[in-house]
């Protein structure tokens, strides 16, 4: 995550940069991690929005994102449409298509992809003109 | 004497054979066993993470890492729908610190979004 914040910090002024919180990838009740336990990162499946709203924030806050997150409804449909789960990054261009898509995570999850995607992106004009030197 | 010789090595033919065909069996058998759970694997793979998860809290410590090549399944497995070029699916979700909804196509008309999916765990 520092990773992400610091492209965050990097492109801020260009790109939207938001976090989309999905299922968690290890709760308790279903496949709990020994590494989890030791974090003392333990929580059950929520079971419902609120109890995953719940979650969310206080995950949001401890992870210390930079940027905005929402939360996937219940039925989960925007992981779904993105295949999103566990962790999975995109960038989408400013026509709203897909110019980067992460492989899943977690082996795919690699925030240096992302920012070898945004270094390509083209640079809007008045952002790297004569006017900012 | 050479007719005893000769039941002797037919018998120690037809032995070896038994152990041939009790080899092959077990060779087959083992193979059956791995592929069919692989297959189980990868169809779990492919369910939502709930049903995944708990296949995976039922298989014993790393076996599933350590016999087969989880990396590649789950990648191919999560591969998705979408492409690079296809158009984003848009969609509009509450933001977590309740202060109302963000839409992608609302946020992403003036400028490029990166979308980190993710949960804690």
């Amino acid at each position: 995550m520092p990773a992400l914040n610091k492209l965050f910090d990097q492109y801020n002024d260009r790109v939207a940069f938001l976090a989309v919180y999905i299922s968690e990838a290890h709760p308790s009740d279903i496949w709990q991690m020994e590494s989890n336990i030791r974090d003392k990162v333990v929580f059950a499946s929520p079971k419902n929005q609120e109890e995953r709203a719940e979650i969310a924030t206080t995950c949001v806050r401890r992870l210390g994102l930079k940027f905005p997150s929402v939360l996937d409804e219940f039925g989960n449909s925007t992981e779904r449409a993105y295949t999103g789960w566990p962790d999975r990054i995109y960038l989408i261009d400013s026509a709203g298509k897909i110019a980067y898509k992460s492989k899943a995570g977690p082996f795919g999850f690699k925030p240096e992809e992302l920012a070898a995607a945004l270094s390509r992106l083209p640079s809007r004009i008045g952002h790297v003109g004569i006017s900012n030197f | 004497m050479k007719n005893n010789d000769i039941m002797a090595g037919s018998r120690r033919q037809a032995k070896s054979r038994r152990i041939l065909r009790f080899l092959a069996g077990l060779f087959i058998t083992l193979a059956v066993v791995y592929l069919s759970f692989g297959g189980f694997v990868f169809w779990a793979m492919h369910q939502p993470p709930e049903v995944f998860g708990r296949v995976m809290k039922r298989i014993p410590g790393p076996v599933a890492f350590l016999l087969y090549p989880f990396e590649t399944l789950w990648l191919r497995a999560r591969v998705g729908a979408l492409n690079i070029g296809d158009t984003a699916p848009d969609f509009s979700l509450e933001r977590v610190n309740k202060t109302g909804p963000i839409q992608l196509s609302a946020l992403n008309k003036q400028q490029p979004v990166v979308l980190v999916f993710g949960s804690y765990t």
